[in-house]
């Protein structure tokens, strides 16, 4: 390399900040460097050019007013003196974009964000390559390092004897939903699937155990009116869409100088060819992971279609060959959730997740019997063969808390999910608490969050500690009910909820699109990055810093392991769990949330 | 125009401040607009009216889920099955 003399010059008024760093790269890196002040005219700077025989010029502008034409002067002086054939003139800042900088005749434009090894390649006349920021992310176990030792040995003991009264119960007890689990463990093999081998004994096991719309698929090739299958030529555009986005991507962490919290956000537009775009883009801008989200009618119906499908309406179906297809366009840091918590495909979700590889599902049983609409009974006998299956394939599973958005007070919420995370445990499970950083109802009765958004959520997190040393993942999505169809304010609520969630050093949290709150149509893919680059931001501005919540984080947090413990006491004095849940006592319709009925009556006797 | 558009990869949002006397008039004015420049499939997403006028995100669905996408330059006939 050879040494050059460069000059460089703020034709600004003011700013020389951004030059000054650029200088201080171009002498460390060995050329000779002359700094002018800010406010010379161009003649000025001409003068000075002609006076130092320099090499490169590198001007630097930040204010946007007279931009172009004082450049333009510039360029037009330079020309009159003769110094373009032998200096080479760069021009960056702010207020300046290439275009402007190619059409004025400058050799090179450098625009906001400009770094200081571009400036010094221009200077030293050699192609800029930009460094790979490729970064390898690994998949990082969430449950790793957590004992799931109870640290509240009342409620240990009260937990224990409800998870012992469920299995008593459920162990002569089958569904079509744990039979079909059944099939598609023992009949269906993904490898000759993906071969197009046809399963024969799982075609004539299968359509018998399913409601009408899936045997109707099955036996007389009639879609579900929504739906329709992609063709070969679609299939080719995505595989190649998929190639050439990997090519190019790379893939950020958001975290900055912490190790946790992950970041997940969900898909579900319908079509999982739209899904793959936004899982690419969501990769792109630093997500962690992704869940998949189904279908509402999905969870009401018995069993699964089959065929790479698309569905014009929110959430997008679950049949092989989605998951099959969806799972081949992730990067391969990427976690990987399939949502099984609430309807009458529960265990078979399960099973379907673990043959596709996924590392995550969810599974709760209070949930998905009180604010999903499935009976009770019916998805005790299914979550507990979910939960065996979860722990064949080693997918852990978070255990969401959604009732509380229908009114169930956070104590009563957690005390269904610790029901179920014992439960988990029993089975060889590794289950992941998922208490909501939301403004629910209760909250907003109770004035819980009057002042702040932070000392409830602190107290939740404090209360489940006190309990038992399990991961905790923070949902689904953080800030719910916080967020209005404002992106800037609903970017902002998702960060300030992340920040707190990192500050509390928890594993993992569920983000919303800045769309949350917009009803009015799908959630547009911006939506995802405005919220991703927000988070980001957040976990910039704090790094490990901390902020304090106030006393009252810490009575809340007592009132909310006291009221944990006194229901759990009312479930075991009810004597069968599920009892408890049709009685209220998990959540009542006094609060806003009613058992099930879903998949009424079809419990049966093994 | 169209081929650009074929890259949106699902919509368009149009963001900015309208001088207007209310919410109303300033929805109407912005819905318009976009269907002044050629998009049917819109909507407002965001808009707060103070004295002033309003501030108002509008949106138009380019390809909405389970349409054919122009950014995958994809157009035949359905049926077969695919895995």
């Amino acid at each position: 390399m050879i040494p050059k003399k460069v000059l460089l010059a703020p034709i600004d008024p003011v700013h020389d900040v951004g030059i000054k760093m650029i200088r201080r790269g171009v002498e460390e890196a060995g050329h000779q460097t002359v700094l002018l002040q800010p406010d010379l005219t161009p003649e000025e700077i001409i003068r000075e050019i002609l006076k130092h025989s320099v090499d490169v010029v590198l001007l630097s502008r930040s204010l946007g007013y007279g931009v172009a034409e004082i450049l333009a002067r510039f360029v037009d002086l330079a020309d009159a003196v003769g110094i373009r054939q032998s200096v080479r003139l760069g021009i960056g800042g702010m207020a300046i974009r290439p275009e402007l900088a190619a059409e004025l005749g400058f050799d090179a434009g450098f625009g906001p964000g400009t770094t200081i090894e571009e400036a010094l390649a221009f200077v030293e006349g050699r192609e800029y390559v930009p460094q790979s920021v490729r970064q390898k992310k690994e998949k990082k176990d969430i449950v790793k390092g957590y004992t799931y030792k109870y640290r509240n040995e009342t409620i240990a003991g009260l937990l224990s004897r409800i998870t012992d009264n469920i299995l008593s119960w459920a162990s002569d007890k089958t569904s079509p939903g744990v039979l079909r689990a059944q099939v598609r463990e023992e009949l269906w093999d993904v490898d000759r699937w993906r071969n197009y081998e046809k399963m024969t004994e799982f075609l004539e096991e299968y359509p018998k155990l399913c409601g009408d719309l899936p045997r109707n698929f099955y036996e007389k090739g009639i879609m579900h009116p929504k739906t329709r299958r992609f063709v070969r030529e679609e299939v080719v555009a995505l595989e190649s869409y998929i190639r050439a986005t990997r090519e190019r991507m790379e893939v950020p962490r958001l975290q900055h100088t912490l190790l946790k919290p992950l970041v997940f956000n969900q898909y579900g537009t319908g079509c999982p060819f739209q899904d793959t775009g936004h899982i690419k883009v969501s990769e792109a801008w630093g997500a962690d992971g992704v869940i998949h989200f189904d279908p509402s009618w999905g969870a009401r119906t018995e069993g699964f279609l089959d065929g790479f499908l698309t569905h014009q309406e929110d959430g997008t179906v679950i049949t092989p060959a989605n998951l099959n297809r969806i799972r081949n366009s992730l990067e391969p840091g990427t976690l990987w959730q399939v949502r099984a918590h609430r309807g009458l495909n529960t265990p078979e979700t399960v099973v379907l997740a673990g043959k596709f590889k996924a590392d995550l599902t969810k599974i709760n049983i209070c949930y998905g019997a009180l604010g999903a609409g499935t009976d009770p009974a019916r998805l005790t006998v299914d979550a507990v063969a979910a939960i065996r299956y979860a722990a064949k394939y080693g997918m852990h599973f978070d255990v969401v808390t959604n009732e509380e958005l229908s009114g169930v007070p956070a104590y009563r919420a957690f005390a269904g999910m610790l029901i179920t995370v014992d439960l988990a445990l029993r089975l060889g499970g590794r289950p992941i608490l998922q208490p909501l950083f939301c403004f629910s109802p209760e909250v907003m009765l109770e004035g819980y969050m009057r002042d702040n958004y932070v000392d409830f959520n602190v107290a939740k997190i404090a209360a489940l500690r006190r309990i038992i040393d399990a991961p905790i993942w923070p949902g689904a999505p953080i800030g719910f009910l916080t967020h209005t169809e404002d992106r800037v304010q609903s970017s902002t609520s998702t960060a300030y909820h992340a920040s707190l969630a990192a500050m509390l050093g928890v594993d993992a949290i569920t983000v919303a699109s800045s769309d949350e709150a917009y009803s009015g149509g799908p959630i547009s893919v911006p939506a995802k990055v405005d919220t991703l680059r927000a988070v980001a931001e957040g976990f910039r501005f704090f790094g490990g810093s901390r902020i304090e919540p106030s006393g009252q984080a810490g009575v809340w947090s007592g009132e909310i392991e006291a009221g944990i413990e006194r229901v759990l006491k009312q479930v075991v004095d009810r004597g069968e769990f599920v009892d408890a849940i049709y009685d209220g006592i998990l959540g009542s319709r006094e609060e806003g949330v009613y058992p099930g009925r879903n998949g009424r009556d079809t419990v049966m006797k093994k | 125009m169209s081929r650009i558009l074929d890259r949106v990869m699902d919509a368009m949002d149009v963001e900015t401040f309208l001088v207007c006397s209310s919410e109303d008039e300033g929805r109407r004015l912005m819905l318009q607009f976009l269907k002044d420049i050629g998009f049917s499939d819109v909507d407002i997403v965001f808009i707060q009216f103070q004295g002033p006028g309003v501030r108002v995100r509008a949106r138009a669905y380019i390809h909405r889920p389970g349409d054919t996408y122009g950014w995958l330059k994809a157009d035949s006939a359905e049926g077969e099955d695919v895995k």
